[in-house]
């Protein structure tokens, strides 16, 4: 099973509490099932019987995952506790147990068609929560579909790679030597996979350009991926200073994850009514929820606040260096 | 109760606890259910890992307001369910397994931070808060709360209550029992009650003081008034490593019975040092390492600093420096985390036990003395860590590597280990336990620990709860 490769986790996890302030599902559901704890204590009943991967109330509760990472981020042994889960959910889909709906978005995350548009040196991806690409006139777009991460994080691995071999396919074809993604998530996937081309946020291309000066005070809402899985990514924040915003912290502390199911790409599909109570805990932790600027880092976080969370203000970084700009 | 899931009883009794607190905070999913059957407690956890059958909750509330709590108590009342109050789950003891069956009553919807009076330096909040939420909510107002336990991540400021917790810093700011000012509690035949707002009065005994350490047997606690504490100006640390634990316990008994105010003072004795304290800070040397750490005003600091560190050198020991100290500070939640922690396959316990300065080292080897004779299999460490004007805490542990691989003979083995330790430090003085409660590993010695004082404890669990729903089998009181 995928889950023997993470007797580690399991072993260290299934007793454990010390991250369990940060299981960012356990902190709007209060179940202990929706913490590493309790992940680990579903997963350790598997590992001691593979019957038990076919128990519908721990396939549930293993989808319902938000994968944030936070805990992992915090642990200091770092025990990989989301690797856990995803190597969890393969062995679901191996096992053909995926839940319907598990099954149906993965259908329609396979219908990929990837187009290039206009000119440029630089190729930007536009994932299908970013609403434009208006920071990115001087790029070619590269549009079509989730490029594979979001058939990862459900278990669905040859898919994904296959989904991923024809956006591969579509970079080569542009001839640009750069891609630039707003996404976390397409970061994730790209980095280290598209041979001669240099895979950029966002937030990096942006930093080498001429920036506006703005003078507002902003909450950074962190993404999970840049955070949480790629080392703490400074860029998001440094770009947002150049802009000129005064960064205020946002909730009580700076470890808990507020990117609202970033971790599982497409969690409010696949999740609604739980990416709901994830986007209340936004609201409730807000200063000003009428009056605050929020900067998301991550085009799907400002995407469920907005539709979760419409009381809130919530742009994206591009939005952000728009706004500084005055467009 | 243990009622079958598929059984028309069990639907009516789930429809009347929807109803209480609503749909989506009734759980009944395996996945929660086997979540709420092993808390830190080493028995269940040992159980589940060699493949024993967990005893899981019937159902599982969130109350999200005081009056749900006892909506849910009225219920269970009238069935004569066992409910189980659970915080964060993260207790040592087993307080919150629930044994019988029935409701678990989980607390952490009630997360509230209800009020920060910046006038007299208090904090209203309701229990089912986590304890490190709510000390980001107090930093942020500028105050702490100066309870930082290691559990702080995982436990709720109910949990504390319950079990007398104490936190790193309970020399100078207390423990539990210190810190709160003021309750609210929901009786087990769901009268909402609030104790005294203030802690200090001659208004008859103290209601607050019964219900701390109750550990849910009494009612369950809803809100809480507590003190909060400005942030010191210095916080500053200093390590020592004495030729032995003796040297070091006379320094470390000095410093407070000189009424000087530490705010932590911790004393590991040889092997503990040796195997702990090399592992977590790298310090590879023989004798028993002491830290203290005094925090205020700068000025203040310094003079104590410099009082306590000759009061050590009195005893000739190595001078770590401060540096040694602020590394003990740094990565005193280290020790908690895996593969620090000591884990599975190990059986370990942790025989906290509080005396005075006079019988304290009379503690430690009656219980060393008792484990390293009668168990050559097990390990004996320890290190002092909540230190008062008359005494301290000892945190003894015992640690097997290999116990035996079935788990009736690990259970046996590892009760008569506690049972023989803690008979013998109850002998000289001690008393089980300072902050980790009773729960139902250690409610058999209660009888014995209160003599016939019990009785009284007895009478009044009968008094307040007639149908003996609360939390049953645990503190030493009667089972279902």
């Amino acid at each position: 099973m995928n889950i023997d490769k993470h007797l580690d986790a399991i072993n260290a996890c299934r007793f454990c509490f010390m991250c369990r302030h940060l299981a960012t599902l356990g902190n709007v559901t209060f179940k202990e099932a929706d913490t590493p704890r309790g992940h680990a204590l579903i997963l350790d009943k598997v590992r001691m019987d593979k019957e038990n991967l076919k128990n519908p109330d721990y396939i549930k509760t293993i989808y319902e995952a938000p994968l944030s990472a936070a805990c992992r981020f915090h642990c200091v042994s770092h025990y990989d506790e989301a690797g856990l889960l995803l190597a969890a959910r393969k062995d679901i889909v191996e096992a053909g147990l995926a839940p319907e709906k598990v099954k149906e978005l993965a259908e329609e995350l396979k219908q990929v068609d990837f187009k290039l548009e206009g000119a440029g040196d630089a190729l930007y991806y536009r994932d299908p929560y970013s609403e434009n690409a208006d920071a990115f006139k001087d790029c070619r777009i590269i549009t079509g579909g989730d490029i594979g991460k979001a058939l990862d994080i459900l278990g669905f691995v040859d898919d994904s790679k296959a989904v991923f071999a024809k956006f591969k396919a579509a970079v080569e074809a542009s001839g640009c030597s750069e891609i630039i993604t707003s996404c976390p998530a397409s970061y994730d996937m790209m980095k280290g996979k598209l041979d001669g081309v240099k895979v950029m946020h966002s937030s990096e291309y942006l930093l080498g350009k001429e920036l506006p000066k703005s003078s507002g005070k902003a909450y950074c809402l962190d993404s999970d991926f840049l955070k949480n899985y790629n080392d703490n990514m400074s860029a998001p924040r440094e770009l947002l200073e150049k802009c000129g915003y005064e960064l205020v912290p946002f909730g009580t502390n700076s470890e808990e994850s507020y990117a609202v199911g970033e971790g599982a790409v497409i969690y409010d599909k696949l999740n609604p009514e739980l990416a709901r109570k994830l986007c209340g805990r936004i609201v409730e932790l807000a200063d000003n929820p009428e009056s605050d600027l929020l900067i998301a880092a991550s085009p799907y976080t400002r995407f469920a606040l907005n539709k979760f969370a419409p009381e809130l203000t919530v742009v994206s970084l591009e939005d952000a260096v728009l706004k500084a700009r005055g467009n | 109760m243990q009622a079958s899931r598929e059984s028309y009883s069990y639907e009516m009794i789930r429809s009347e606890l929807t109803w209480a607190v609503g749909e989506d905070y009734v759980h009944t999913d395996e996945s929660d259910k086997l979540g709420h059957s092993i808390d830190y407690y080493w028995v269940p956890e040992l159980w589940h890992d060699r493949g024993g059958k967990p005893t899981p909750p019937d159902f599982i509330v969130h109350p999200g307001t005081s009056k749900e709590v006892s909506e849910v108590l009225k219920i269970a009342n009238n069935y004569n369910i066992p409910v189980t109050p659970w915080g964060g789950g993260s207790g040592s003891q087993g307080g919150a397994l629930p044994m019988y069956g029935g409701i678990i009553m989980d607390m952490k919807r009630m997360n509230k931070v209800l009020e920060i009076d910046t006038v007299s330096l208090t904090a209203t909040a309701e229990v089912g808060i986590n304890a490190q939420h709510l000390e980001w909510a107090i930093e942020k107002a500028g105050y702490s709360t100066m309870h930082l336990p290691a559990s702080i991540g995982c436990a709720t400021l109910g949990g504390f209550i319950a079990h007398r917790g104490t936190g790193v810093l309970s020399t100078k700011y207390g423990k539990m029992e210190d810190i709160i000012m003021s309750l609210e509690v929901v009786t087990p035949t769901g009268e909402i009650i609030n104790t005294l707002p203030v802690p200090r009065h001659a208004s008859g005994p103290d209601l607050t003081q019964m219900f701390l350490g109750s550990e849910g047997t009494l009612g369950v606690i809803t809100k809480a008034t507590l003190k909060i504490h400005p942030i010191p100006e210095e916080r500053k640390f200093h390590a020592f490593l004495f030729k032995n634990m003796h040297e070091a316990m006379t320094a470390g008994s000095k410093i407070m019975t000189s009424r000087l105010r530490p705010c932590v003072i911790r004393l590991y004795d040889e092997p503990e040092t040796a195997k702990l304290i090399k592992k977590v800070l790298g310090i590879d040397k023989q004798g028993a390492y002491l830290v203290f750490g005094f925090d205020g005003p700068k000025d203040m600091v310094e003079l104590e600093m410099k009082q306590a560190a000759a009061i050590c050198m009195e005893q000739g020991p190595e001078d770590l420096g401060f540096e040694m100290g602020q590394s003990w500070w740094d990565n005193r939640y280290k020790f908690f985390y895996p593969p620090y922690m000591f884990q599975l396959p190990q059986a370990f316990g942790t025989l906290d036990t509080v005396a005075t300065f006079s019988n304290i080292e009379k503690v430690y080897w009656a219980m060393k003395n008792t484990v390293q004779d009668n168990f050559p299999e097990a390990t004996f460490i320890g290190h002092f860590s909540h230190w008062y004007e008359w005494g301290c805490m000892l945190y003894a542990r015992f640690i097997i590597d290999e116990p035996p691989e079935d788990p009736r003979e690990a259970i046996a083995l590892y009760n008569k280990i506690w049972d023989m330790a803690i008979r013998a430090a109850i002998k000289e003085g001690g008393v089980i336990n300072e902050h980790h409660g009773v729960g139902l590993k250690l409610g058999r010695i209660m009888k014995d620990l209160y003599g016939p004082a019990f009785k009284v404890l007895q009478d009044m669990k009968k008094t307040l709860d007639p149908n003996n729903i609360m939390n049953p089998g645990k503190m030493g009181f009667k089972g279902v």
